[in-house]
């Protein structure tokens, strides 16, 4: 073989190898869209379940299925459907987007959709939160597919005594029905920093956690709308400014999520005492967390976080 | 690439219309997306340059200067450019290296900006070998004498000082031994841009231009070619504006490539062609 078809070769392998070719190449399956706005109280539209199409990106998918205006070369969603970002009301409004429930980290013409992805677009409020690194409206994600097409071990943290009872069993229950094998610890056991961690029971156990201490420091530092009392027995739902919008008592119960830098996120299945984190467990479902940012529970009825004035329903 | 007045009807116009006609055809350019129009523009830019006598020059300077900026728009904006939907190649995508997408949509814009960039230099070098430079710099005196004044020396003096480049370089050619560097022709000929500097503000003085008063201003009856130009560039500016206020010229790249306007697209360019190249048609009265 002479010099120049061994070099030929070499080229055409090291081609092939480094993912390089003619088309968009082999798409991805079971991917969801969902476009809302003021932190999902308004569905606007939505795609799938479904196929998407090979090398697809998070922005393109969007552009397929909207009306999309961009900024910065493309890379920056201005307005989706004529709904464009900018102030409303004398507060700083745009587009925001999480895959799997956690926000994106990266511009979406840069992000590649994986089989899977539950894609999530919401123009909201950013006044009082800029961030909202995790919520929980993608469940049963990101248990199942993770992020970035990596899934992360799951671990339940329950308090000191209730690992294979009550409320923390019917967590790890309620996932390994969704296809999620979850590994059992007590709260606050060190297990690395790798793990998608669910913290299960009362809030005054909980609210030592790194990822407690953020929803205490309020929805700037965690990107959840509540705010506990110091005993822990009351829970204040706010709305979009920050503000108290609604007290609960006791019995009442939580879902959120948060995250500590850039670990994995944190869920909270917890409650103002034993009752509320009882109800909190049975509204771990994807139907009644579909689409929101956090949920409260009061007499098993779900309050979605931040409190939003009704527009129109969803 | 320089001005020499030939027998044409450009050349005839007075400079401040042929001026207006050139701007007019380059802000064709500059407000179209549609590539029809852009072609239209390009080949009047072309067509008239033929019709002044300067076709070889603007041919010239059109390939040598727009093409390679043609070419750099339409390779770089592909791997720049992250819009598109449609995917026709990936690139990279190993180890830190992030996976390139080249889309179609991201070909076909380099390629219409490419295109643009090229009739916007067929004009700009349709301007520099037709339109008098002293004339279009007697047009701004009164406005800025000294600026004018500066503008017309400097432009003067550049000239010079490439033939006294030359010759030094000639000089040094023909000496013995191995050829001196090129800094020493650098350093003569700047040390040399100062001596004249000198003497022509000296001799500006003497001749009373420190005085500054604006000239009077020069009437001139209205040629055939006056009209006719001045006519054609309201014409083309009519067109390219309105095409793009009516949305007969319009042309969108992201996220998917869509030309707006259809037949009506054709007959702006076909309309732009006709009003740019009419006055060309007069050949009357167009020698010196």
């Amino acid at each position: 073989m002479s010099r120049l078809r061994l070099l030929a070769l070499l080229a055409a392998l090291a081609v092939a190898l480094s993912g390089c070719g003619l088309g968009g190449g082999q798409g991805d399956d079971d991917v969801s869209l969902l476009v809302t706005r003021d932190f999902g109280a308004r569905t606007l539209g939505s795609f799938g379940p479904g196929p998407v199409e090979g090398s697809e990106t998070i922005m393109r998918l969007l552009q397929r299925n909207f009306e999309v205006e961009t900024r910065y070369g493309g890379g920056f969603v201005q307005a989706v459907d004529g709904i464009a970002g900018g102030r409303e009301d004398g507060r700083p409004v745009d587009w925001f987007y999480y895959v799997n429930g956690v926000e994106a980290d990266r511009g979406s013409a840069s992000s590649p959709v994986h089989g899977g992805d539950r894609i999530w677009w919401d123009f909201r409020d950013w006044g009082t939160a800029p961030r909202v690194p995790a919520v929980v409206g993608a469940y049963p994600e990101p248990f199942v597919h993770g992020l970035n097409g990596k899934r992360w071990t799951t671990r339940v943290e329950c308090v000191p005594g209730q690992e294979d009872l009550g409320p923390c069993g019917d967590v790890a229950r309620r996932l390994g029905d969704a296809g999620v094998v979850a590994a059992k610890s007590l709260v606050a056991t060190e297990g690395g920093d790798e793990n998608l961690r669910v913290l299960v029971g009362p809030w005054q156990d909980l609210r030592f956690d790194r990822a407690g201490r953020l929803i205490d420091d309020g929805p700037q530092a965690s990107g959840v709308f509540v705010r506990f009392s110091d005993d822990g027995t009351e829970l204040q739902l706010l709305d979009a400014r920050g503000e108290v919008a609604r007290t609960l008592g006791p019995g009442s119960g939580l879902i959120a999520a948060t995250r500590w830098e850039d670990q994995p996120p944190t869920w909270f299945v917890t409650g103002t005492d034993q009752e509320g984190v009882k109800a909190a467990v049975r509204a771990l479902e994807e139907g009644a967390l579909g689409g929101r940012y956090a949920l409260a529970v009061a007499d098993d009825v779900g309050i979605p976080l931040p409190v939003v004035e009704d527009r129109g329903g969803r | 690439m320089t001005y020499r007045r030939r027998a044409s009807p450009l050349h005839a116009a007075r400079a401040s219309v042929a001026l207006a006609w050139c701007a007019a055809l380059g802000a064709a350019a500059l407000v179209s997306w549609h590539p029809l129009v852009l072609a239209a523009v390009l080949l009047t830019a072309l067509a008239a340059a033929a019709a002044a006598g300067v076709g070889r020059e603007v041919g010239r300077f059109t390939l040598l200067v727009g093409v390679p900026i043609a070419v750099l728009f339409m390779l770089v904006n592909p791997l720049i450019s992250r819009e598109g939907l449609t995917v026709v190649a990936r690139l990279g995508g190993v180890g830190p290296v992030p996976q390139l997408d080249v889309t179609a949509e991201a070909i076909a814009y380099g390629a219409v900006t490419g295109l643009r960039a090229l009739a916007i230099v067929a004009c700009s070098a349709l301007y520099f070998s037709a339109v008098d430079p002293d004339a279009v710099l007697r047009l701004f005196r009164r406005f800025g004498f000294r600026s004018a004044l500066t503008a017309s020396l400097t432009t003067r003096l550049v000239g010079v000082l490439a033939a006294d480049a030359r010759r030094l370089a000639e000089g040094q050619r023909c000496r013995p031994g191995p050829p001196a560097s090129r800094l020493a022709i650098v350093r003569a000929v700047t040390a040399s841009a100062l001596d004249r500097a000198g003497d022509v503000a000296a001799a500006l003085e003497l001749r009373g231009y420190g005085r500054a008063a604006p000239p009077a201003r020069a009437r001139a009856p209205w040629s055939r070619h006056d009209l006719a130009f001045a006519l054609s560039a309201a014409a083309v500016a009519a067109l390219a504006a309105g095409a793009q206020a009516g949305g007969l010229a319009g042309f969108d790249a992201y996220p998917r490539v869509a030309l707006q306007g259809g037949a009506g697209a054709a007959a702006v360019a076909a309309a732009l062609a006709l009003a740019g190249l009419a006055p060309f048609l007069d050949r009357r009265g167009i020698a010196r």
